[in-house]
């Protein structure tokens, strides 16, 4: 049985970077920032990409952001990709998971899907809630923290991971919405043709009227959202740290090593 | 109302922390907290709860004899509409927010997630929250008058003591409908045997991406071997088969509590702090002065741990 498959990815900063806080402490600085393909969204590509492999069907990539997500899509059309769409809601920082998940939940209406993936989390914000929340909001069956994925019969048979080594499977009928886990699988490099093709293929955009909406602020939400601030971590208890070249760090730690008792001599 | 994890009859320690947490957001609103236990056969343990200062809600029915997000979903979905709590707390857990946020979805209401900190007044929730690889704290606020869905980071509270006594144990009515539940539990499977058993040792050396390539696992070696050590590895390490699972120190993988704990080219994400947070001596090498890392090492060298390590075996040979 051939799926159809939307994968939902999202770019962010690249999480190895220093950040700054805006003026305002309502959002970083944005303006010297590089942006990635989110890490988890890596491996849910890759597994939409390989049950469209073994099954047939079409895969879409779908993302919520500014223009400048389009590159992020392109990488995805790339690696194996047949579609990109990106809904336009173009607020930078898009804090508020709930406004996100609704609007990619109400662009999913709007595609045929058998099987919506998404990455476990997002290494910007960590909030591990866009999957859920679309699976609630769609009242599509859903798994969480997906390492394996089998489909069979039209039903899926997936393995998600618990605390401390464990691995729940579960069975579900699709439609389903599954999150998938860092390390599911081995995400493929695009191939130069793939990557010179995808550079030319359109990417279909989705603003507030596909949606049914008048504008993004129309979107009806039960609360309101906002930001107080952003700040440095603050510094609690925090490590001693041994300065100097490497040569002296490296006398520090071994007397360290000794004194302690970790080394004998 | 606090939602309880449970697995094979034992309490996650995680519930806990939410009965702390819960139980002084109840305080300082002037509200009550209650935990909810959802399971099937599981009085003794929705009694054993009830010795931690927290009356009990029951909810059993055979269809929750295992999680399912869409028995738990099915089965709170009753008791939110009857009682109407102002705030629903569920641990961040990969239990938790398989769950949490279907709920916020499925019955339309505000969800804050990963929180190490709430204050609640009137239908205001502030939240603090760590971003962007740990490195920024937002303070985050929902205004609303539906109650609002919140995870809460596990480590972020100390868990709660028992009491004098028992509080209540209260059934509450279920009505479950077996055949709209669609996710069918199939098995638990559980991790292989062991190469090395990370939980017992005293000293560990762990590895994270600033190893950079995986010929340097040898210099990870040699320096565990010189302090009498075994090489354990951050997720993305074991996820690129780099090491065997079995060396995963974290949330997914081991917790450990060793004598000493060297953590090099670790950046210090939540879900590896989660595994080591308790060591007795923490000491971190990281390039990255901003790495989070820092925050609960004791001992921190911004160093390339590749310099930094061959000269302190060259030192400790001297």
């Amino acid at each position: 049985m051939p799926l159809n498959i939307v994968v939902c990815l999202k770019q962010i900063p690249n999480p190895d970077l220093q950040f700054q806080i805006a003026a305002d402490g309502k959002d970083i600085r944005r303006d010297a920032l590089n942006y990635k393909l989110n890490g988890a969204d890596e491996y849910a590509l890759e597994e939409a990409v390989r049950l469209k492999e073994t099954h047939g069907g079409r895969v879409v990539a779908l993302t919520l952001g500014p223009k400048r997500a389009e590159q992020m899509l392109r990488e995805a059309l790339a690696k194996g990709a047949d579609e990109a769409a990106r809904v336009t809601y173009d607020d930078p920082a898009a804090f508020d998971v709930g406004k996100n998940a609704r609007l990619l939940a109400a662009a999913v209406r709007t595609l045929p899907h058998d099987l919506v993936l998404t990455g476990v989390q997002s290494d910007d914000y960590g909030n591990s809630a866009t999957g859920g929340l679309m699976a609630g909001l769609l009242k599509l069956p859903h798994a969480s923290v997906v390492t394996r994925v089998a489909f069979a019969g039209g039903r899926l048979e997936v393995a998600c991971e618990l605390e401390g080594g464990l691995q729940r499977v579960v069975a579900l009928p699709t439609p389903a919405l599954l999150s998938i886990q860092f390390g599911a699988n081995t995400p493929r490099y695009a191939p130069l043709p793939a990557i010179m093709k995808a550079s030319r293929q359109p990417i279909k955009e989705i603003g507030p009227a596909a949606l049914g909406l008048t504008g993004w602020d129309a979107l009806a939400v039960p609360y309101s959202f906002g930001i107080r601030g952003l700040s440095p971590p603050g510094a609690k208890g925090g490590a001693e740290m041994i300065t100097g070249s490497v040569e002296e760090q490296a006398k520090r730690f071994a007397t360290m090593l000794r004194e302690k008792g970790f080394v004998r001599r | 109302m606090i939602v309880a994890e449970h697995l094979e009859g034992r309490v996650a320690p995680s519930t806990l922390e939410l009965i702390a947490a819960g139980r002084e957001l109840a305080d300082a609103s002037g509200g009550e907290a209650r935990i909810l236990v959802l399971g099937h056969a599981v009085e003794e343990l929705a009694r054993h709860l009830s010795g931690y200062m927290v009356n009990v809600l029951l909810a059993d029915h055979p269809a929750l004899a295992q999680y399912t997000g869409d028995g738990y979903v099915q089965a709170v979905r009753g008791v939110v509409e009857s009682m109407h709590p102002r705030i629903i707390l569920v641990a961040h857990t990969a239990q938790g927010y398989d769950f949490a946020p279907a709920l916020a979805g499925a019955l339309d209401l505000p969800l804050v997630t990963n929180c190490l900190a709430l204050q609640l007044a009137g239908n205001r929730l502030v939240a603090l929250r760590r971003i962007l690889n740990e490195k920024v704290q937002a303070e985050v606020e929902v205004r609303s008058d539906r109650p609002i869905v919140v995870t809460l980071r596990p480590g972020s509270t100390k868990p709660q003591g028992t009491g004098r006594g028992m509080m209540s144990v209260t059934a509450v009515p279920l009505s479950i409908d077996p055949s709209a539940l669609r996710v069918t539990f199939v098995r638990m499977e559980r991790p292989e045997v062991q190469d090395i058993d990370l939980s017992g040792a005293d000293i560990i050396v762990s590895a994270g991406r600033g190893i950079q390539k995986k010929e340097n696992l040898a210099l990870i070696e040699e320096f565990a071997k010189a302090i009498g050590g075994v090489v354990g590895a951050s997720r993305p390490l074991t996820d690129m088969d780099w090491l065997p699972k079995s060396r995963q120190v974290g949330q997914s993988g081991k917790t450990v509590r060793p004598k000493l704990y060297v953590a090099c080219g670790i950046s210090g994400a939540m879900q590896h702090v989660a595994g080591m947070k308790d060591a007795n001596l923490i000491v971190a090498i990281n390039t990255d002065p901003t790495a989070p890392i820092f925050e609960i090492a004791h001992i921190g060298f911004v160093a390339d741990v590749l310099k930094l390590l061959p000269a302190t075996l060259k030192e400790l040979k001297s």
